[in-house]
């Protein structure tokens, strides 16, 4: 039997992936990372607006810190962010940044030739350091450079499909080459998950198409509980019909939003913050407008930049511009954009420290599938880009020290057992005859979340959604696959993705259902006020047998107490 | 009313089934705004589970899905199907790189090319606690060849392939003069005779196919006359001031 070994497998070839192999390399490692796509294919690419530090470089009265910074995100997080991990990532957010900088990310530029920033959602101070509007481009770009130039072995198209666990201690995964068709066990003192969110459980999403959040499933797997699922960011401006995003940015630079009566309907939502509210109360705003009949006929409203003028819209978002053309044959120059919300971000996802340590020693997470939890109840715009690096690092970091102690090396027996394990329940699979093919499934609960578990809910309707997921997930277990093999099997792949999705959509309703409140992006309209008398704590969904049990741990309050959000 | 039926003939590989691959027709039902990378998954998903090829972000920014449709290269997440209805489309993999499954390619040749440029930025010493400082209007003389997604497309309608396999390509020398120009890189003369030779700027025919096809309006060829210009220029310099180092690696 083959077995590849590593110091430190990185899962996962996003910006937090790419970023914590660096460091552990830099560390002296030895150091992989396993893809199911090629890094630069990966989610991050996408994202447009910015990353936040506060460098302070736009020209403001006052000069931007970064516990400005830290206010913003926590109370942007309607108090559920952890306020210490919230400090170490806004304190070492310049730091990152700058680091990208003379790593080669070509930042957009202040008239004095500093790294530009422009004004974000639920931020007291232009903060996003922006790279026109391809930031993630960007800084993916970049950050694979460096990964060439350290010469970090890349595992392109391999998909990680499972956890191996010894007494209590992550000690590899069960990886599947896609080309070849072959099941490899990896060896390694630390394991790093970089998987991404999980946005395609919605039909409506601006993630990737890829983003199915198996790797936070492989975790959920394991035994470790999943944090805060119910929190799910829905973005406000995501392009009508194809939901790409249409970045904050747009709204950064002077954007409108206009209902289908010529109003700026913001003034009723956020009447001082205006169209760069938060997400979640743009969002709610944005839905509101659409279901009391002030949209246009199909469920969208404008987003408005002509006044903004050709120049700037070239400078400043030329991608937007040819996503809309592209996608929508409506130029931003000439015409309004026809936008709806749409699932953005996964703000819950497996726990860790801020060293990206999970509770299962050699284990970490970092980035969108890990839950730090640095957004709590809504992420702000800009912050994500820099979970990744703070995090990614921090993770890097911690997993090259832990495997220079690590001095045991689990024998091949236990792979061999865990790989034969893993096989027989795919034959289980392939022998099942399949009585309808596994897309229905996932296409019924897309339109499902989409539908019940989104941006208003309430008990009728996520009670609705339990039972739908309890009735696909029994339909789940008699579907069958056509591909035989295992090489370029697409039909087994998206089948396994599929029931990972169906556990995360169980854990996202029942969080939804046991929380009787309204806080950041879950928003239940049978509980529209936030408790913190009951509610200020992380919902945990353990899975069992019997499906989710949930449980709660207590939030970590340093010097921000709670207070009312109002924008 | 017949509902709108987009024909495509997909060309298909399968070492194991047929060598020499063949031509399957598929038909898909269009809907209002449909692409091309929707029309394939709906395939995949209700008629042929086996259909392979690769897709990611479906917002023509991470370079997955370039393919060949009616003898063009393009990336298929950014074609209209309405553009395609008047005849049976014709779906091919990307040319030059050899096929591993229907419309996948092997891109190691490609990525091969890409490492040994050395892309990633070799910088000036500066303190750790500030960014270079950069004009903006450098920032957007860098910024064009920055957009290159790297999708490939750019090979497949080069003819500087013809004459030499072993051309490092347009993407590759719009990577190489994003660094050249890069005020934070201190390699200058590196890259120059990175690309100085038939399989780098002299190679290539300046007839702009890479530009016009350019999913993302990255112009290599401008990177490419530029490069030879200042390869020129060094070269007249050394001729009048020979005891300049960096001549005698164009003498
Ligand atoms: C359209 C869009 C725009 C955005 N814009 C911004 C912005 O302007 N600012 C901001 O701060 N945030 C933004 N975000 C959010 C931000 O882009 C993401 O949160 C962030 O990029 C996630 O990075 P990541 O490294 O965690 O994951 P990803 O980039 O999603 O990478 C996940 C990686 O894991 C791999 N993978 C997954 N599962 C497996 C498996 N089972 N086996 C092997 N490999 C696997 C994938 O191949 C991929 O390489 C945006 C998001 C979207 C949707
Ligand atoms: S799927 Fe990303 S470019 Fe088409």
């Amino acid at each position: 039997m083959e077995i590849l070994s590593h110091d430190i497998l990185i899962i996962g070839g996003g910006l937090a992936g790419l970023r914590a192999a660096i460091e552990a390399k830099r560390s002296g490692r030895d150091v992989a990372i396993l893809s199911k796509v090629h890094p630069l294919r990966s989610h991050s690419v996408a994202a447009q607006g910015g990353i936040n530090a506060a460098l302070g470089n736009a020209s403001t009265p006052a000069k931007d810190t970064w516990e400005n910074h830290a206010f913003d995100t926590i109370k942007g997080s309607d108090y559920l962010a952890d306020q210490d991990a919230v400090e170490a990532m806004c304190r070492e957010a310049m730091e990152r940044v700058i680091e990208m900088e003379h790593w080669g990310t070509l930042f957009s530029r202040t008239e004095d030739g500093k790294i530009a920033q422009r004004p974000f959602g639920g931020a007291g101070f232009p903060r996003a350091c922006y790279a026109a509007d391809r930031t993630g481009h960007n800084l993916l770009h970049t950050l694979y450079e460096q990964v060439v130039g350290l010469r970090i072995p890349v595992y392109e198209e391999w998909y990680a499909l499972s956890l191996v666990i010894q007494e209590g201690r992550c000690v590899g995964a069960l990886c599947l080459h896609f080309f070849e068709g072959r099941i490899v066990p990896f060896r390694a003192k630390a394991i790093i998950l970089a998987t991404g969110g999980y946005g395609r459980i919605y039909l409506r999403s601006t993630n990737a198409v890829i983003n199915t959040g198996s790797g936070s499933f492989l975790a959920y797997q394991a035994g470790i509980a999943l944090e805060d699922m119910e929190f799910i960011q829905f973005h406000p401006t995501s392009l009508y019909g194809t939901n790409i995003l249409i970045t904050e940015g747009a709204r950064g630079e002077g954007g409108y939003l206009i209902n289908a009566r010529g109003e700026r309907f913001m003034e009723r939502y956020a009447p001082h913050l205006m169209e760069l509210g938060p997400r979640d109360i743009v969002a709610r705003g944005t839905q509101t407008e659409i279901d009391q009949g002030r949209g246009f006929e199909g469920g969208y409203v404008h987003l408005d930049l002509r006044h903004l003028g050709r120049e700037k819209i070239m400078e400043r978002l030329p991608g937007i511009r040819q996503i809309t053309v592209d996608f929508a044959g409506v130029d931003p120059i000439l015409e309004s954009i026809p936008i709806q919300p749409a699932q953005h971000y996964s703000m819950g996802g497996i726990p860790t420290n801020a060293d990206g340590e999970t509770e299962l020693p050699g284990l970490f997470a970092a980035g969108e599938c890990a839950c730090v939890s640095v957004h709590g109840a809504n992420r702000l715009g800009g912050n994500s880009l820099l979970e990744t690096l703070v995090f990614g690092e921090r993770a890097g970091r911690k997993a090259a020290e832990q495997a220079g102690k690590e001095k045991k090396i689990p024998e091949e027996m236990i792979f061999r057992e865990r790989l034969g394990a893993f096989q027989s329940r795919l034959d289980g699979i392939f022998g099942r005859k399949g009585e309808e093919p596994s897309f229905l499934i996932r296409d019924e609960m897309k339109a499902m979340m989409t539908s019940r578990v989104g941006i208003f809910r309430e008990e009728s309707g996520l009670l609705a959604a339990r039972g739908k997921i309890q009735e696909l997930k029994k339909r789940f277990l008699k579907t069958g696959l056509k591909q035989k093999g295992l090489a370029f099997n697409n039909e087994l792949v998206q089948h396994w993705e599929l029931e990972g999705m169906l556990h995360l959509a169980e854990a996202i309703v029942e969080g939804a259902l046991a929380r009787k409140e309204s806080r950041g992006s879950h928003f239940r309209a049978d509980y529209p006020k936030r408790d913190d008398e009951h509610w200020l704590r992380h919902t945990l969904a353990f899975k069992t047998e019997e499906g989710v049990r949930l449980d709660y741990k207590k939030v970590s309050i340093t010097s921000y107490p709670p207070k009312e959000r109002t924008y | 009313m017949k509902p709108n039926l987009l024909t495509l003939r997909i060309q298909r590989f399968n070492k194991e089934k047929d060598p020499s691959g063949w031509i399957e027709p598929f038909e898909v039902e269009v809907r209002k705004g449909m692409n091309l990378l929707e029309a394939l998954l709906r395939i995949q998903d209700e008629q042929d589970r086996g259909l392979a090829f690769r897709y990611s972000c479906r917002g023509a920014v991470c370079g997955s899905c370039a393919m060949r449709v009616n003898g063009k290269d393009v990336l298929a997440c950014r074609t209209h199907v309405e553009d395609l209805l008047e005849k049976p489309a014709l779906i091919e993999p990307l040319p030059l790189f050899p096929v591993t499954r229907d419309l996948i390619v092997d891109m190691s040749a490609f990525f091969d090319r890409y490492r040994k440029m050395e892309p990633y930025l070799q910088a000036k010493p500066i303190s750790p606690q500030v960014e270079y400082p950069m004009e903006e209007e450098k920032r957007k003389e860098i910024d064009p060849y920055i957009n290159c997604i790297l999708c490939g497309i750019c090979f497949g309608t080069c003819p500087a392939f013809e004459k030499d396999s072993e051309f490092l390509g347009p993407a590759m020398l719009a990577k190489a003069y994003r660094f050249l120009v890069d005020p934070r890189d201190r390699r200058n003369e590196e890259i120059l005779r990175a690309v100085n030779h038939q399989q780098g700027v002299w190679g290539c025919k300046t007839v702009f196919n890479c530009v016009k096809v350019c999913p993302k309006q990255v112009p290599p060829t401008y990177a490419i006359v530029k490069m030879r210009n200042r390869v020129l220029w060094y070269r007249i310099r050394h001729l009048i001031s020979p005891s300049q180092p960096f001549g005698r690696f164009f003498s």
